[in-house]
């Protein structure tokens, strides 16, 4: 993690519910990480989780940190619920006065494999200082559209990072099912091959009760 | 010019090379041509027009619901809007029959307050729509 700004808002990207492999250990791990980060770099943070096991997983050890979580978000989203997720981050991000968003998320590279990833993005605070649309004309208030636009383009950026986040997610589960699946296969061909033994021995023994008795009998 | 004009969850021309681009802006609708003033605008309900530059300078349709459009000083213009349908693919008794039911939820919504704004935004996208197709909505 570098080259982050002074105050930054931290948004990880995690499941609604468990049975999907390492792709949430391994978001709350790059979150811990991306703290400390910013801790030993003497910068601040805060964190909206997305997800409720990120919640879960990361309420003890950055427990303080976190400002607010969004549950209850169902996978596959449509941009509809990206623009109201956006909308909770934003009156955080402006409550707040960060300097800049950190998304943190997986992001899918083939069925097998996902890398967790994280994009900064950075809101002019005042939309005329530093801001590359200054020579821009507009054909309402300018203001008013660049702040629009920023908005906009968060929404689309956590979007883009909840689709990316939710393909990996999926992929993981598929694996983990299919592993699981193979596991329960094979503790199923061993355990039956310990209960035929079982039953054989069992079996075995009798006979040789009965057998012991009717000789024991015949010899008298 | 090159134009870039994307959706959310889909690209619909990336670096495409047309001759113009009619836009529907805040203030009405507005061209872009090769070497236009930079520009932002926030997009109204409206008809986004593009002429294409080979052959014959065909002229493509879509209905935005809004959206931001911005032109670059190297004749790049890009165009995001959270949905745009091709106006062969608007259903004109679908878009009447919203546009009534915004009417009533409109009427019926208390004053100034967020059911009504969000009311008369339906109403107002929807006589766009409207308009779009040649449906004149009352």
């Amino acid at each position: 993690f570098e080259e982050l700004p002074q105050k930054c808002l931290i948004v990880p990207f995690t499941s609604e519910t468990g049975l999907c492999g390492g792709v949430n250990s391994f978001i709350s791990k790059s979150t811990k990480r991306c703290v400390k980060a910013l801790i030993d770099d003497g910068k601040d943070c805060n964190i909206v989780v997305v997800g409720e096991k990120g919640r879960s997983q990361m309420r003890r050890p950055l427990g303080e940190k976190i400002l607010t979580s969004a549950s209850g978000v169902q996978y596959p989203g449509s941009f509809a619920l990206a623009s109201s997720l956006s909308t909770e981050v934003i009156k955080e991000f402006k409550e707040g006065d960060f300097d800049a968003l950190v998304f943190i998320y997986n992001h899918y590279l083939n069925p097998a494999t996902y890398q967790q990833m994280y994009q900064v993005v950075s809101m002019p605070k005042n939309s005329s200082e530093g801001n590359f649309l200054v020579g821009y004309e507009c054909d309402g208030e300018w203001d008013e559209t660049v702040d629009s636009m920023y908005e906009y383009m968060l929404a689309s950026q956590m979007f883009y990072c909840y689709m990316d986040a939710g393909a990996s997610e999926q992929s993981s589960r598929m694996a983990a099912m299919e592993n699981a699946t193979k596991n329960a296969g094979e503790m199923i061909d061993s355990l039956t091959l310990r209960y035929n033994r079982a039953r054989q021995s069992r079996i075995t023994t009798e006979l040789i009760e009965i057998i012991s008795g009717a000789s024991a009998l015949e010899g008298k | 010019m090159t134009l870039n004009f994307s959706l959310p969850h889909e690209t619909i021309y990336a670096g495409a090379e047309v001759s113009q681009v009619i836009i529907p802006g805040e203030a009405g609708e507005y061209g872009v041509t090769v070497n236009h003033v930079p520009i932002i605008s926030q997009l109204q309900p409206g008809v986004l027009q593009i002429i294409h530059e080979d052959g014959g300078g065909e002229t493509e349709k879509y209905f935005v619901a809004g959206g931001y459009a911005l032109t670059h000083e190297n004749s790049v213009t890009d165009v995001t809007c959270p949905e745009a349908v091709k106006l062969d693919d608007i259903d004109p008794d679908a878009v009447s029959k919203n546009y009534d039911t915004a009417k009533t939820a409109h009427a019926s919504a208390e004053l100034g307050s967020l059911a009504q704004a969000e009311a008369q935004i339906e109403m107002e996208t929807n006589k766009a729509m409207g308009a779009a197709i040649g449906l004149t909505l009352a």
